[in-house]
């Protein structure tokens, strides 16, 4: 076996100091204000080969940034590439939570409105409101530089150590404040040989890819917080072991922290191997005025089903086959552009384009972790499952009909309206515990409208919005039937010789099989 | 209060009779508490195949070994592990899981545990189909009953110390490792223990009298070796569902372990008392 089999994966430490980080441990140089609240992760799974790309959402001083990421091995200049910012939002966009709206026609005129479908502007999503979307041997402290890159704006070391404390002291005295209890979390690490990854910004770089080298030279151009956005990184590693840890970022943080988990693998879906994987609250009816207040619905939904699950499941907010080939839909309804073969390509899915041909398999997996330490004691364990079932977190909305609406039929209409509105009210309440007496006015709208009021009595709920479900495959494309039916024919086969051949035996011996 | 008696009464004379009850609460668990995707025609085809698999094995070979129950605990067993999103998979699995134990058999004894062949078959075969280690997640009072549970089976059918063994073993490799040497937390330790396929695996898998060692000695040898397995196969090649793949390839070794420590094969149900009837023949009192 070879010894990186032994190692611990790819660690991403990440050491926040304002509010929350992911696995990333960001590492304030100087006490600057760090924020990092929801970390983004693309996670590329073929075999045993993963890649990783780490949005850096970093908004403080440039020259303040420092990030340390364990990884199994030394890595190679070849192994680190700095990925496109744009491809996180698409990914955000294309997978993130969605509204769908149908509207009612008008019973009491005669024409058919075509169910319309629009996506809800994904910029009111949650994940953009919770930003969700969002050589040389220091023989002193035991820490061994195993490697020394220039990736563009970064400044890269791979370091390996032997102990922690050396290496908590190498990283302070090498400029880099980390937190007190940041050696207990390192050592687990160090035990399993893993290599620290060191990045940092070299700003005279970054000012140059950035532009802004020349006019430095005449104006003193002040730093401003947040006004550099910083390259995702991109790493590639072959290792049998597929997590995320997420222990060194919970070093001094305290509360909880999100993280978004966009998985691209051959197979079919991501799950979570040591914490439960749920599915988020999806298809239900949910009353107009939440197209308004999407995000803020989306985020209690999250809090109250995260709570639901002891706040310790991993959520599935969507499912897809995205591959370049794929016939069917992409998203059912799209609220962004989903991702075409560049951009898998620039998220590391080598296998997307494969001698000029477009690959039918790549299914896209998000994930949604919200963890705490109290909550998530062990990094996250993933595997890759054959299962290609289609999920997309949506919410229905039903705008009414318009127009006059006295006939017979429109005052029916009106009396299963005042019971649809407020079962919609109460699937809101039960989404997100929100106080939904206040919306009062959404039900009695409709119950104004009626004529005789007791014909709520005499209607029944009216038709839901029937939930057409995703186009998944089933066993009608599967390449294995013909082997799976074989197989059932030889086991029947089998019963049947044996059955002969037994009844053969019995005749010969002049019995009955029911008295051997 | 008679009927109360008497319920239980049936559920502890057959250790089958408890095993599925419990197996079913947990499938009912699982489906309504933690709303597993599996619908009823999935449970309907798999209990319906494994169970008509068993009738139509049991006719052939002449009745011989008529267990239906044990059938509908293979199918309640498939229920709760093996995910697949084809029918036919599933069927699939419990058919050749029935099968299995008809067709492969050494003295009288078959060699592998059903269910466990049903899924490792469908999984190598089929590509379809996968085991969701984590699906049980880590509540505390459902991991506390499935051991409790589980725990009454096994001391009533006396193999009680399979589990023990097993799980101590491994927990004790698990805290050298991860305690002493990598400096872990206790929860993190706690946390690696508290997954209920695990515990499912631990109480109602390994522990199937009839494809395990049949002597204490060997079983206890049997039990240590699957931990040791299980052990190296989880942190060194990152098999989470390894006691799965281990049970399956370890059947050899059953049959090697009866050979050496020799001990009458289990029965499910154990003959009272017996009686001498004045013709000669001999009647097992509970089977009348």
């Amino acid at each position: 076996m070879k010894k990186q089999m032994l190692l611990l994966t790819l660690l991403i430490a990440a050491i926040a100091f304002n509010g929350s980080s992911f696995c990333g441990f960001y590492v304030a140089k100087a006490d600057a204000k760090l924020f990092n609240k929801t970390s983004q992760i693309i996670l590329v799974r073929d075999g045993d080969k993963t890649t990783v790309t780490m949005s850096n959402d970093f908004t403080g001083d440039v020259k303040d940034f420092a990030m340390v990421v364990p990884v199994p091995t030394v890595l190679k200049r070849n192994d680190i590439k700095i990925a496109k910012p744009e491809l996180f939002n698409k990914l955000d966009a294309y997978s993130g939570p969605r509204l769908v709206e149908y509207y009612d026609s008008n019973p009491c005129m005669r024409y058919d409105v075509d169910e319309l479908m629009l996506s809800a502007d994904y910029s009111m999503a949650p994940t953009s409101i919770n930003s969700i979307s969002s050589g040389s041997t220091e023989k002193k402290y035991k820490v061994t530089i195993e490697a020394k890159y220039s990736v563009e704006e970064y400044d890269i070391l791979i370091l390996s150590a032997k102990e922690s404390g050396g290496l908590k002291h190498w990283l302070i005295d090498n400029g880099y404040k980390i937190p007190d209890d940041a050696e207990e979390v390192l050592e687990p690490y160090i035990k399993n040989d893993m290599k620290f990854f060191v990045v940092k910004v070299n700003v005279e770089k970054l000012d140059k890819i950035q532009g802004i080298s020349n006019v430095k030279k005449y104006i003193d151009v002040p730093e401003g917080e947040g006004s550099r956005t910083l390259r995702p990184l991109q790493i590639t590693y072959e290792s049998d072991k597929f997590m995320l840890p997420i222990r060194l970022g919970m070093a001094n943080a305290s509360g909880e922290q999100d993280m978004i988990v966009y998985a691209l693998t051959k197979k079919g879906r991501v799950e979570c191997t040591n914490y439960r994987t749920a599915k988020i609250p999806t298809n239900e009816n949910v009353p107009l005025f939440i197209r308004d207040k999407f995000g803020k619905f989306y985020v209690d939904l999250f809090e109250k089903a995260h709570a639901s699950e002891d706040k310790e499941a991993i959520f599935l907010e969507y499912a897809w086959n995205i591959s370049p080939q794929f016939p069917g839909v992409k998203c059912d309804p799209c609220v962004g552009p989903p991702p075409i073969y560049t951009d898998l390509l620039e998220a590391g899915v080598d296998w997307a384009v494969q001698n000029g041909q477009a690959s039918s398999d790549v299914f896209f997996t998000r994930l949604h972790v919200r963890y705490s330490r109290e909550t998530h004691p062990q990094d996250l364990q993933f595997h890759v499952t054959p299962n290609k079932e289609h999920f997309q977190a949506r919410y229905i909305l039903t705008n009414p009909a318009t127009g006059d609406l006295s006939c017979d039929e429109g005052q029916k209409y009106c009396a299963r309206k005042v019971k649809q509105r407020a079962d919609e009210l109460e699937n809101l309440h039960e989404l997100t515990s929100w106080n939904t007496a206040q919306y009062k006015d959404y039900v009695t709208e409709y119950y104004d409208k009626l004529e005789d009021p007791t014909l709520i009595y005499k209607v029944d709920g009216g038709k839901k919005h029937e939930i057409v479900p995703p186009v998944f495959p089933g066993d009608n494309n599967d390449p294995n039937r013909g082997l799976k039916i074989g197989i059932l024919s030889s086991v029947l086969g089998l019963m049947l010789f044996i059955f002969f051949i037994k009844r053969r035996k019995w005749l010969g011996q002049g019995l009955h099989p029911q008295t051997t | 209060m008679k009927e109360w008696l008497s319920s239980i009464k049936f559920l502890y004379e057959d250790a089958r009779h408890m095993q599925i009850l419990y197996l079913s609460i947990f499938l009912y668990y699982g489906i309504n508490e933690l709303s597993w995707e599996v619908s009823t025609l999935q449970i309907v085809s798999v209990i319906g195949s494994t169970v008509g698999t068993q009738m139509i094995w049991t006719k052939i070979t002449g009745g011989k070994y008529n267990s239906w129950k044990s059938a509908l605990i293979t199918a309640l067993g498939l229920c709760l592990l093996l995910k697949s999103t084809s029918l036919l998979t599933l069927i699939l699995a419990a058919v050749l899981a029935i099968s299995s134990k008809f067709v492969i058999r050494i003295k009288n004894k078959h060699l592998f545990n059903p269910a466990n062949f049903g899924i490792i078959i469908s999984i190598l075969v089929f590509q379809d189909a996968w085991i969701s280690p984590g699906q049980w997640g880590s509540s505390a009072l459902f991991l506390f009953a499935l051991s409790v549970l589980g725990g009454i089976i096994l001391f009533k059918i006396g193999r009680l110390e399979t589990s023990i063994v097993f799980l101590g073993s491994l927990f004790l490799m698990e805290y050298f490792r991860t305690v002493v040497y990598q400096g872990w937390e206790m929860d993190v330790l706690f946390h690696k223990f508290s997954s209920g396929t695990l515990l499912l695996f631990a109480f109602f898998m390994i522990t199937d009298p009839m494809t395990i060692p049949n002597a204490r000695k060997s079983r206890v040898i049997w039990s240590l070796i699957l931990a040791g397995a299980t052990f190296f196969l989880t942190n060194w090649v990152q098999i989470y569902t390894a006691p799965i793949w281990i049970l399956f390839f370890m059947t050899p070794l059953t049959v090697l372990l009866d050979k050496v420590f020799p001990q009458t094969k289990f029965e499910w149900i154990k003959p009272i008392k017996k009686v001498k009837v004045h013709h000669g023949s001999i009647i097992k009192m509970n089977e009348i």
